[in-house]
């Protein structure tokens, strides 16, 4: 169990992206915002046909449209990220965390060579890999062993 | 459990050898493999440099709580009362979920009753797979860092990845 090691063997698919949620570039924020609530993720792809165009985000919404005080019924075309960083299902997982880092991206949309989205791999998807990659007792110590609660267990 | 003193094999989970009375708890620690798992378990979350908390007033509108996200470029803000004490975050996916599509008049909203209260915390003095193991469970890219109930910092999810990422560079 090498971490450093595995991070560069191990690709982008073996920490299986979310099936690509999607919109049009013509349908309107508010479309957007009830697939991400229904989804319960922080972004979506915008797609023209099969080629991914853009992202639309949580602070999208928050800083293009809500903070500057535009109506939901606008496309998402208007206020979306054009052309986002991208990774593909080939690529190791190390070139994703570094791509994340780099632009500070919670979010990566996963391609194939012909600019079609797979998936998205959320920074979550990281956090668990590299926990999973630890026995968990290495998690479950408490930070302080010698604590002891103040209350008896159940009182 | 072969016991260090005298090699006697004992049933797993023994807390003292019973050939030599030898105490084997020590023995079910789990033991580093690597400088990753030896930081994770021994350094602690002041490591990271929490950031400087932003926080404000449950009572602040939702229009000033969006103002200080874009002026600090953040996601997400610690709520606390008059006294200073965390009482809960408001982040850009309470907007998405709770605010928008509401009626005008959101803005002059309270942040309070949209907030998500008691958020998960650590101390500066946790280990880092503690911090690591709340975000993995919670699913959350942010934890406060309290000191007695008050806010001190924050840490985020891509300051683990960080420090993480450098270290398994200079193996």
């Amino acid at each position: 169990m090498d971490l450093a090691k595995n991070l560069r063997i191990d690709s982008v698919s073996r920490l299986q992206p979310s099936g690509p949620l999607q919109v049009r570039p013509d349908q309107t924020v508010d479309e957007a915002i009830e697939l991400m609530r229904r989804d319960q993720v922080g972004c979506i792809l915008v797609c023209q046909g099969d080629c991914l165009v853009g992202i639309f985000t949580e602070r999208d919404l928050v800083l293009r449209v809500l903070a500057v005080g535009k109506p939901l019924t606008i496309p998402v075309a208007e206020c979306m990220t054009p052309d986002p960083v991208t990774v593909h299902p080939k690529d190791p997982i190390t070139v994703a965390v570094a791509r994340m880092e780099e632009g500070g991206y919670r979010h990566l949309p996963v391609v194939n060579e012909a600019g079609r989205p797979l998936g998205v791999l959320s920074v979550k998807k990281i956090v668990h890999y590299l926990v999973e990659h630890f026995p968990t007792t290495v998690y479950n110590l408490p930070p302080d062993p010698t604590a002891v609660p103040k209350a008896p267990e159940g009182a | 459990m072969i016991c260090p003193n005298c090699g006697y094999d004992n049933l797993p989970g023994s807390e003292e050898c019973s050939s030599c009375q030898q105490d084997l708890t020590q023995l079910d620690r789990p033991t580093a493999n690597n400088r990753v798992e030896q930081s994770l378990m021994e350094d602690r979350v002041g490591l990271l440099e929490p950031r400087k908390p932003i926080t404000v007033k449950a009572d602040a509108t939702i229009r000033e709580a969006i103002q200080t996200m874009m002026s600090h470029s953040v996601g997400s803000l610690l709520v606390v009362d008059d006294d200073g004490r965390l009482i809960g975050v408001f982040t850009e996916r309470d907007i998405l979920t709770k605010i928008a599509g509401r009626p005008e008049g959101w803005m002059d909203l309270p942040v309070g009753p949209f907030m998500t209260p008691k958020p998960e915390c650590v101390t500066s003095n946790d280990t880092l797979a503690f911090a690591l193991h709340k975000m993995d469970i919670g699913g959350y890219r942010h934890l406060p860092v309290v000191r007695e109930g008050k806010p001190e910092g924050v840490i985020s999810v891509r300051d683990m990845l960080r420090h993480i990422t450098q270290l398994c560079r200079e193996i």
